[in-house]
């Protein structure tokens, strides 16, 4: 098992009214599971991937990550809990537009203290893994989508995570790389990595092998 | 990682190019202008620090107390310093006058104007460099002469001088090089070109001097022995005074209190005059204005970098993401600062380097030839552009470090109102300094013109001094040249407005009918003075040549005078008795009081008697027409009559106003300052107001569509930086009026700083910061808003 959810709710109050944005959610992860979270906008998907990746907090529950309780960490504990083992993945793929493909994919490496050596390494294997070495010195805004979209996965896979979250990784792209993308992210699911990802697409969706459909915050159903 | 950091950090200054500009250009400004006043006031405070033994040299002096005055002056410094050296803790005492002195050496004639006439210890208790001499003996014999070496050269060319001989004065003694000094450097408070042994007056010229405890002259410095307490030693010599020269106070009625002013204190302390004096006021008012430019330069960076965080948001977001802690975060955005001051701080190098030899002219000396003569001060400035760098990143890397990943991902990210609050303080401040600085200028400047267009209560126009330095020719020269056409009149004086007079032992006529003693401020003139400065008589009559009696028993007072002595209206003065250095008469005018000083001080009692030996001035009132063909007229005259003397003169007008040059420096510099400190603020505003119309592009957009026009947009965008400028100013106006108060205290006869000072430069800052926002605003203002709303 992964990760466990239990009776976790999540509310921002508006005009003195409580508006529950996660509502008793029970979910369990076990390695290896490529989970799909459905729901129509505003049903609280992007939130709840955000708490199983520790970026949001919630108000009440049990959330334990690898049998540690997330809920009874501290900020920084649970910080270096999600460095050590999530890797991110977004729909506008979030790269630093400044840095190149190179360093992009080497960034995560910088925070861990890897040496020198070492980061090459790693990030050459990176690029050789997803047919980028021809592309490793170009700035994100001279690639398509697609490109990007495989140098974001790239930099979430280079510190080897046990999980994968991604948050509509083919929203921004048109249908044949977003076939890729999901091609890729169902390969790398093969290899043992666990992946959650939020969707629209019910095609996308059938990649994984468990769906989770949210509504007004509420699991209403897994199938 | 730090090439990580620092490679992203040069993209950045590359991609935003006018924030780069603005940032570096800001801070490398402040820095530039901070750097050259540290410059200045490192030199000021330099002064006299060769002199290796400087912390036991001091200057003699005394309050001089008489019956209507105290006096702060030199003391009997010809007496004292010979006598003294009775006391065992001093060292040696040494006496310095300067002079004018002509030299003559083969065909070559010079007045060397920076003359000194030193005592024999004068090179072992300085520490002015001989290049050839024994400091122990040079300036033993009368007649010997240290030159320095710029002089020597003058005179010999590449032949060795020692030895030779130079005739001095108007008298042509002959003086023999005794020795080559190094050129006296800058800041050094005494200066002098030639430096002459003072026993050729003592033995030669005025043989006991030395026991005149009545006169006062040359500026007297003692070297104590080691561990002498100053203080201590001052207490002792009431008793040495009384003891010297007890009979001789009792007679003149001046009663001197010898102090010791602290050599290094002198130049920028000391209120009794020197060779060269500084003001200590200057060094702190300009250390302060460099702070404030160096800090408006940091409060830009620092608003335009917290401005500007949303933009870095999703770089923080995603950093934080892939796994980022906020200290290594806080450290990125630090060395970017850090970054951006060290290449403020290398065009700092250059742009100071440019400017060096205009500020050189600026502050009317030479304070460094190169900026890489010290090159401590080059670590210095490195030290603290790092530091700045390290200061000014601290507060926007904490902001930026801060953000929750979660918020700036989502993409709509606009910066909290806590930002808000400070850059608007940082904006005020920045305003209140410009502001107070534009004050203070117009302040400088006002006083100046009304020091310059006052009535002096003489005629300053169209008149010519001619310096005859005494010669014996003087009479037949001013004779020679009133009968010049174009050539009104000419006179012949002990001093002329600005020069400086005489100051004499008087017993006057009071109105109780006692003879009243005082000190009081004399000229000797002739019987033309009065008419020629055109000074005004409030009664009785002025010096005329029908009065026999007039050469020698007749005073004129002026009404400061005449009301010291009791006296309710100039008439009552009117044939009343004097008695002044062994003249006596009476009192056969009054004149109306005029400026014989700078306008700093007030006007002081004088008295006027003919003296024909004491003509030093030739005044020469000369119209302007011709006024070339004139001079050459003049000139001419002075070389047929006074051959072995350099023409030497100046315009009374201009001479007078030269005793305002530091005030004008003070001015020209402030003023510099003042348009340096505004323009870093708009600097500052220009680059806030281009990131807000940025962050309400989309609004502008709204408001169009819904029908707003241009000039309410203009409105919108340009009312809150406006409602900044306009509390600056009810901030700054309070704390100048206070300052610049102090400052005209100075003055005896000042502006009053009107009400319209403030509000034109309230006004002109609302002004410049209108234009610079506004500019921003208008662009926005017309363009699509279909391209606004697109972007969103």
């Amino acid at each position: 098992m992964l990760l466990q959810i239990k009776d976790l709710f999540k509310w921002v109050n508006s005009g003195g009214n409580r508006i529950f944005l996660l509502n008793d959610i029970e979910l369990t992860v076990n390695e290896g599971d490529f989970i799909s979270i459905m729901g129509p906008s505003g049903s609280g998907k992007t939130t709840l991937l955000n708490v199983i990746g520790m970026l949001d907090d919630f108000n009440e529950g049990e959330y334990s990550f690898l049998h540690e309780p997330v809920h009874k960490l501290k900020e920084k504990h649970r910080a270096n809990l999600y460095k050590e083992y999530i890797g991110f993945v977004f729909q506008s793929y979030h790269l630093i537009d400044e840095l190149t493909v190179y360093e992009n994919i080497e960034t995560p490496l910088l925070y861990k203290n890897y040496k020198s050596s070492e980061r090459k390494s790693l990030v050459a294997d990176m690029l050789d893994r997803f047919n980028i070495v021809g592309k490793k010195d170009l700035f994100p805004t001279q690639l398509s989508g697609g490109q990007q979209q495989i140098v974001g996965i790239a930099r979430a896979l280079i510190s080897n995570p046990k999980l994968i979250l991604a948050d509509e990784p083919t929203g921004n792209l048109n249908s044949k790389q977003g076939e890729e993308i999901m091609n890729l992210f169902k390969q790398l699911n093969d290899e043992g990595v666990t992946i959650i990802q939020v969707t629209h697409s019910e095609k996308n969706a059938t990649y994984g092998s468990r769906i989770i459909n949210l509504l007004d915050g509420r699991i209403i159903n897994t199938v | 990682m730090i090439r990580n950091y620092f490679k992203i950090a040069w993209r950045n200054l590359k991609k935003n190019k006018v924030y780069s500009f603005i940032n570096i250009f800001g801070l490398s400004v402040g820095m530039t202008a901070c750097f050259l006043i540290f410059s200045y006031v490192n030199f000021e405070l330099s002064y006299d620090n060769f002199h290796l033994k400087k912390d036991r040299i001091f200057r003699v002096v005394a309050d001089i107390k008489t019956p209507t005055e105290t006096i702060n002056g030199k003391g009997p410094s010809w007496a004292v310093p010979p006598h003294i050296t009775e006391f065992p803790e001093v060292a040696a005492a040494v006496r310095v006058l300067s002079d004018i002195i002509l030299f003559k050496k083969d065909n070559l004639t010079f007045n060397e104007t920076e003359s000194l006439w030193a005592d024999a210890d004068f090179f072992t208790v300085f520490d002015y460099k001989l290049l050839k001499g024994n400091p122990l003996t040079v300036l033993k014999e009368p007649f010997s002469i240290v030159l320095s070496e710029t002089s020597a050269k003058k005179y010999f060319g590449d032949n060795d001088p020692i030895g030779q001989t130079i005739l001095i004065t108007d008298d042509a003694f002959p003086s023999t090089v005794t020795g080559i000094m190094e050129d006296i450097p800058v800041n050094s408070q005494i200066q002098g070109d030639v430096v002459i042994s003072m026993t050729t007056i003592t033995k030669k010229f005025a043989e006991g001097v030395n026991d005149q405890w009545g006169n006062y002259g040359p500026f007297a410095y003692l070297l104590l022995k080691p561990d002498t307490n100053a203080k201590h030693l001052e207490s002792k010599f009431p008793a040495f005074l009384e003891k010297w020269s007890g009979k001789e106070m009792n007679k003149s009625q001046m009663f001197p209190t010898l102090l010791l002013e602290p050599l290094k204190d002198v130049y920028l302390k000391s209120d009794r005059g020197g060779f060269v004096t500084g003001n200590i006021k200057n060094v702190y008012v300009f250390s302060i204005v460099a702070m404030l430019i160096l800090l408006i330069a940091c409060m830009n960076f620092i608003n335009l970098t917290t401005a500007r965080s949303s933009e870095r948001a999703k770089e923080v977001g995603i950093r934080k993401v892939v796994g980022a802690a906020k200290s290594q975060l806080a450290r990125q955005f630090i060395g970017e600062s850090v970054l951006i001051c060290l290449i403020a701080f290398l065009l700092t190098l250059v742009v100071t380097s440019l400017l060096l030899p205009s500020f050189n002219q600026l502050a009317g000396k030479t304070i460094s030839q190169g900026i890489f003569e010290i090159p401590l001060y080059i670590l210095l400035l490195f030290l603290a552009a790092t530091g700045i760098g390290l200061l000014a990143g601290i507060y926007p890397a904490l902001i930026l470090s801060s953000f929750k990943p979660t918020t700036v991902l989502k993409g709509r990210f606009t910066t909290g109102a806590k930002g808000n609050f400070l850059r608007k303080g940082l904006v005020i401040s920045q305003f209140t300094i410009s502001i107070a600085l534009i004050i203070g200028t117009i302040v400088v400047y006002s006083q100046m013109s009304y020091m310059n267009n006052r009535d002096l209560g003489f005629k300053k126009d169209q008149i010519l001094v001619l310096d005859t330095n005494s010669d014996k020719n003087r009479d037949v020269l001013k004779q020679a040249t009133s009968s010049l056409s174009n050539i009104k009149n000419a006179s012949l004086s002990s001093s002329v407005p600005g020069t400086g007079n005489l100051i004499a032992y008087s017993e006057i006529e009071n109105i109780k009918g006692d003879l009243q003693v005082a000190n009081l401020d004399l000229y000797f003139v002739d019987f033309d003075y009065i008419s020629l400065f055109n000074i005004q008589l409030a009664a009785g009559r002025p010096f005329s040549r029908e009065f026999k009696t007039d050469t020698t028993q007749a005073m004129v007072l002026n009404e400061a005078a005449v009301k010291m002595f009791g006296y309710s209206s100039p008439e009552q003065a009117i044939g009343k008795r004097f008695k002044q250095w062994g003249h006596e008469g009476k009192i056969i005018g009054v004149i109306k009081d005029f400026h014989f000083q700078s306008l700093k001080k007030p006007i002081k009692p004088l008295s006027m008697r003919i003296n024909p030996d004491r003509g030093d001035y030739l005044s020469i009132n000369i119209s302007t027409s011709n006024l070339a063909s004139t001079m050459a007229a003049v000139e001419n005259q002075w070389e047929k009559i006074i051959p072995n003397k350099p023409f030497s003169y100046y315009f009374l007008d201009e001479f007078f106003g030269r005793q305002y040059k530091s005030e004008e420096q003070f001015g020209k510099l402030f003023l510099n300052f003042a348009l340096l400190a505004i323009f870093l603020s708009c600097l500052g505003l220009l680059g806030l107001a281009s990131y807000t119309t940025i962050q309400r592009t989309k609004e502008i957009g709204i408001r169009k569509i819904m029908g707003a026009s241009v000039s309410s947009i203009l409105n919108l965008l340009s009312r809150d930086f406006l409602k900044l400028v306009a509390i600056s100013f009810f901030v700054a106006t309070p704390v100048s009026w206070f300052f610049m108060q102090e400052w005209l205290m100075d003055f005896a006869y000042r502006t009053t700083v009107s009400w319209w000072v403030f509000l034109a430069a309230g006004v002109m800052a609302m002004l410049i910061a209108l234009i610079t926002v506004g500019f921003q605003a208008i662009k926005v203002a017309i363009s699509n808003p279909v391209d606004a709303l697109r972007t969103e």
